[in-house]
């Protein structure tokens, strides 16, 4: 018997993934329902209380662009920033936010609910499909639910296992006999695979003797997660950092036997830039000590989050070398550190929509796909919602922004279809091959073309478009100024006499960055989030246009033909991509970038082999 | 492209010679050598056997030697076997036809190139040495034969390039852990950026010390000039004496002249061949004259010829004409029809090959030329372009301030060394990185 609701997408699991999923398709004007177990896990945070970071602030920021929610409910629960990188170009910059947990939840609940997506407490037992099409779902209590379209967002839900020492136990709701059947139907459709994280323990704040630590106050300077914040009124408070000691090594060290992750229970691949305490004490040495930092976990919490000492060691040890780190002479543990191994799908099972290939209109997002962190679920989330939008609402919805030269979102995606994963997915800026141009203070640039009312509210709607025709003022009054290399001469700036007259825009980068500066130079008045953004434009000019002719030259040479090259010639080519290239045998560019697992590195040395070695064929 | 399945190739040329080679690699080489033998090898690894081959119809095809090699420890590393058989192009067809007629699936010829791809393929040798195989078969000096011999044999850890590989790998790896994990460990861009410059300053060292040595002179070149029927090509036959010479490089009339490389001793030499001079030269003759004198600045050595019918004239034009100062070894010819009171070279046509190139001083003659033998190189002559390309990065970088543009650099850097390499890809950096540096809170 069928719910009397006929959705048009059911989202299941209030993750990150599902938070963001569900928002946008609500938006996109789609009949929505967001199904949890239980409402205070709406948009938890699970691991540490903190949003973004150098690599996670630039998906955000792409989620946050495209009508997300990631950034403006992590603003609104911010206590404490951080801005990374700051030395280094923008196109790096991380800000960091600390998040109040239970803020976060309280603001995202009321966010959904002022919502028209439809939350529904309750527990997906079961797919239902037909002939390889989703018809609906069940739930425990609701019993069958009608929908076009499944985001299925349940994180680390399969198979999973919790590691304290020699000790096990099944985490999470599989010891649920009636989630088992959701397992299964994700066992026996897809292919798994199993990962492994760690998290550490959390200490009672009262317990740690602050006085004695260096604190990192918030440096809250008006650089905030979402382009539409203009302030953060929480009160705002300070990390603290420890460190640990010779005395916490030996401990850890006599005890490897009693780590979950030494001993040999576990056997899957871990996080190469997530290490256990016990992995960093073994491959680093003593060094100095290893950094702790101490986070708080919420205004009114009474937790810390010590970020660096993620263990599976035995409990009663965890307290021991607990105690011998300063600060933390005489603390108290609420929960203790643990390791966690779960399946998650392989995404190649995904298309680049990240829809099932086997099953139509059911998607996945999120942590189930072999990701970590919060931005990057957030980001898969809305991917996913705007792509389902797509599909059954047929959106017009410019889908360049996703190529991987344009976006974050992009190169995550492009990975995880592709290449698929062998350890929990973590997005670095290094992972984009066009990282000058993918900047988080030009986001709303890259997205343009998706901008529109239905994603944002009125204000926000007018802000961003206003300050985009700000811009384009400035510019074009900027452009409009012409220099030559004596003028710019006689203003003490420095360029190469070549009798180039230069526009404004192009004298900029020559230029030093302030406002003040610039208002001298060009009699323009421009605010310093604006000047810096074009002023690295300026600067990075050159290289987008390089980097847009050979992306420009790929897609020129789509049907470029591939019949007879023999791609082992092309001594640049990894082997895992020469197989796959020798298995596919694309007749053309086009075919091959269609590949999974061929990255566009490799496109580019096909190109370049072909057009060295014109169509001269092998001869015996 | 290539594809799974077992293949077979002639490893000799196919033409009439004391032996022809054959190899076959993969899957079903025990399958075949089964059908051709009646014999299992399966026990025989590296065990040479005398064997018959036979025909589809139990016809004797041949009675030869051959070699199983067992997987993985083969060339390619799949199962291989080699087959000697009688040097007859006509009983490698039937062979080639009895392999047809077996219709084994997936059993073909193989493509150019493609036991080396399957060896690297299956790890037994890396791109550079599989590169190095086929350098080693077209070598032009003795010095990089050997340098490619230590690459084929060591591994790429004998290239001058894998430190540079491993400096270059690790500086990206530096600074893509200062762009990404900032937090984790204290960067120091002024290091970055030593570590930077000490790197473009040992690829200058490298280059220009490199560069004289391979550059250094291998060959000696050698010209026979000579009026007509003075006994130029007789000399210059049996100097490269096609039956017996080890010739490397034939290069027959491209340049309207005949040359010939030849090594004897050790030693290598190119020797060019002229068209005579007479007084009324026909069109072509003429124009081979003037392409010899032409050449003749790259000539290191002239050897004139001349009988008792050559006047004094004759040889005075010949030095005017070649430009010859004391370059030069005069060589009476037709010595066993003519009686010379001169104290010059003589010769005549029933000198063996020993003897001759021991009365014209060959050696000798050699040694005046080349005087650096044998270097101990680093780097072949592919990979020291490959480092004047490097270089060429070394300014913008060097000037730049901004990391994330000199990031973007050395990943272009990289991905030069990809061609050397193979693909050096983000997971090899972030190996680098998070095995050089605690990363991760």
């Amino acid at each position: 018997m069928f719910h009397v609701e006929h959705y048009d997408v059911v989202v299941i699991g209030a993750g990150h993934a599902g938070a963001e999923a569900a928002n946008i398709c609500e938006k996109y004007g789609l009949k929505t329902a967001l199904i949890t177990k239980n409402q205070s896990d709406l948009g938890k945070l699970s691991c540490n209380p903190s949003i973004g970071g150098v690599g996670k602030t630039h998906i955000a920021s792409e989620v946050d662009i495209l009508g997300g929610v990631i950034c403006k409910i992590g603003d609104k629960s911010a206590i404490h920033y951080r801005v990374l990188n700051l030395s280094k170009g923008p196109a790096v910059w991380g800000v960091r936010a600390q998040i109040d947990r239970d803020l976060y939840v309280k603001n995202m609940k009321k966010y959904i609910k002022s919502s028209k997506i439809e939350l529904i407490e309750d527990e997906a037992i079961n797919i239902l499909q037909k002939n390889n099409k989703i018809v609906g779902l069940e739930c425990l209590k609701a019993g069958k639910i009608k929908s076009k379209i499944v985001i299925l967002t349940t994180g680390t839900f399969l198979n999973g296992k919790i590691y304290f020492g020699n000790e096990v136990k099944e985490a999470g709701r599989i010891g649920n006999s009636s989630s088992k059947e959701l397992a299964k139907f994700i066992n026996k459709n897809f292919k798994t695979m199993r990962l492994k994280t760690g998290t550490p323990p959390r200490i009672y704040a009262q317990s740690i003797d602050y006085d004695i630590l260096d604190p990192q106050p918030s440096e809250n300077n008006g650089i905030f997660l979402s382009y539409f914040t203009k302030q953060n009124t929480n009160k705002n408070v300070n990390c603290y950092i420890t460190k640990t000691n010779i005395k916490t090594h030996k401990i850890i060290r006599n005890n490897l036997d009693k780590s979950a992750m030494y001993s040999g229970i576990i056997k899957s691949q871990g996080v190469r830039y997530c290490p256990s305490i016990e992995d960093k004490i073994t491959k680093f040495g003593d060094r100095n000590g290893h950094n702790i930092f101490l986070e708080p976990e919420g205004l009114n919490s009474n937790l810390v989050y010590p970020n660096g000492i993620s263990n599976s060691l035995d409990k009663n040890i965890q307290l021991k070398f607990l105690r011998s780190i300063k600060g933390l002479e005489n603390c108290k543990v609420d929960q203790y550190g643990y390791a966690v191994e779960y399946d998650t799908v392989d995404p190649r099972e995904l298309k680049n929509n990240f829809e099932t290939k086997k099953i139509e209109n059911f998607f996945l997002a999120g942590q189930i796909n072999g990701t970590t962190g919060y931005e990057e679920a957030a980001g898969q989330g809305i991917y996913a919602g705007i792509h389902a939008a797509m599909k059954i609402k047929k959106i017009k919805f410019d889908n360049k922004v996703f190529e991987r030269e344009n976006s974050y979102i992009g190169v995550l995606v492009d990975d995880l279809t592709k290449l698929g994963v062998t350890e929990p997915y973590r997005m670095f800026t290094s992972r984009a091959e066009n990282r000058l141009k993918l900047r988080t203070d030009n986001s709303y640039e890259r997205f343009s073309s998706t901008i529109n009312n239905k994603v944002f509210n009125k204000t926000e709607y007018n802000l961003i478009t206003k300050n985009i025709k700000d811009e384009k003022k400035i510019l074009k009054k900027i452009k409009s100024l012409k220099y030559s290399p004596n003028d710019l001469k006689t203003k003490r700036i420095k360029v190469k006499k070549d009798g180039k007259i230069r526009n404004g825009f192009e004298v900029l980068k020559f230029l030093e960055l302030s406002t003040k500066k610039f208002k001298d130079f060009f009699s323009v008045k421009i605010d310093q989030k604006l000047l810096t953004k074009i002023y690295f434009d300026s600067k990075y000019q050159v290289f987008y246009e390089r980097e847009k002719k050979s992306y420009d030259q790929l897609n020129k040479n789509k049907n470029m033909n591939l019949t007879n090259i023999d791609f082992n010639k092309i001594p640049s080519l990894s082997r895992e991509i020469l197989e796959k290239l020798n298995k596919h045998r694309p007749t053309n560019l086009n075919d091959a970038c269609k590949i999974s697992g061929i990255t566009p590195s490799a496109l580019f040395q096909i190109m370049k082999y072909k057009k060295i070695s014109g169509n001269k064929i092998a001869r015996r | 492209m290539f594809n799974s399945g077992t293949v077979y190739s002639n490893f000799t040329p196919l033409v009439k010679s004391p032996v022809i080679g054959y190899r076959i690699s993969g899957d079903d080489v025990l399958l075949i050598l089964k059908k051709l033998t009646k014999r299992n090898f399966s026990k025989d690894h590296s065990m040479m056997k005398l064997v018959e081959l036979h025909n589809i119809d139990g016809t004797i095809l041949d009675k030869c030697s051959v070699v199983y090699f067992k997987s993985p420890n083969s060339f390619t590393g799949e199962d291989v076997c080699e087959i000697f058989i009688h040097g007859s192009p006509l009983i490698a067809s039937q062979l080639e036809q009895v392999f047809k007629d077996y219709k084994i699936p997936g059993f073909r010829l193989a493509k150019k190139g493609e036991f080396s791809y399957r060896s690297v393929f299956n790890n037994k040798y890396s791109l550079k040495q599989a590169k190095a195989i086929n350098l080693i078969i077209n070598n032009e000096s003795f010095s990089s034969l050997e340098y490619n011999k230590k690459i084929l044999f060591k591994g790429d850890i004998v290239s001058g390039l894998t430190p540079l590989k491993e400096d270059i790998v690790n500086l990206f790896s530096e600074i893509t852990a200062s762009i990404d994990f900032v937090d984790d460990e204290d960067f120091n861009f002024k290091n970055i950026m030593k570590k930077t410059r000490d790197f473009f300053n040992i690829c200058n060292k490298l280059l220009h010390k490199n560069r004289t040595k391979i550059e250094q002179k291998n060959i000696c070149k050698i010209m026979l000039i000579g009026p007509v029927n003075v006994g130029k090509s007789t000399l210059f036959n049996m100097i490269i004496d096609k039956e017996r010479a080890i010739v490397t490089n034939i290069k027959g009339t491209t340049r309207d002249i005949l040359s010939n490389q030849i090594i004897f001793d050790g030693k290598k030499f190119e020797l060019f061949d002229t068209a005579g001079h007479r007084s009324k030269q026909g069109k072509i003759e003429k124009f081979g004259y003037r392409k010899a004198q032409k050449l003749s600045k790259e000539i290191d050595h002239f050897l004139v010829l001349k009988d008792k019918n050559t006047r004094k004239a004759d040889l005075t034009k010949l030095f005017k004409d070649f430009d010859i100062n004391k370059n030069f070894t005069i060589i009476e010819t037709k010595s066993d029809q003519f009686n010379y009171n001169s104290k010059n070279i003589k010769i005549n046509h029933y000198l063996n090959r020993e003897a001759l190139f021991s009365r014209i001083k060959i050696s000798s003659i050699y040694n005046k030329y080349v005087t650096h033998k044998n270097h101990k190189l680093e780097f072949n002559n592919s990979e020291i372009e490959f480092l004047e390309r490097i270089l060429e990065y070394e300014n913008d970088i060097i000037n730049e301030r901004d990391i994330l543009i000199i990031a973007q650099l050395i990943r272009n850097i990289l991905d030069d060394f990809s061609y050397e390499f193979g693909y050096i890809n983000n997971e090899d950096v972030y190996d680098r990185v998070f095995s050089n540096f605690c990363i991760g809170k």
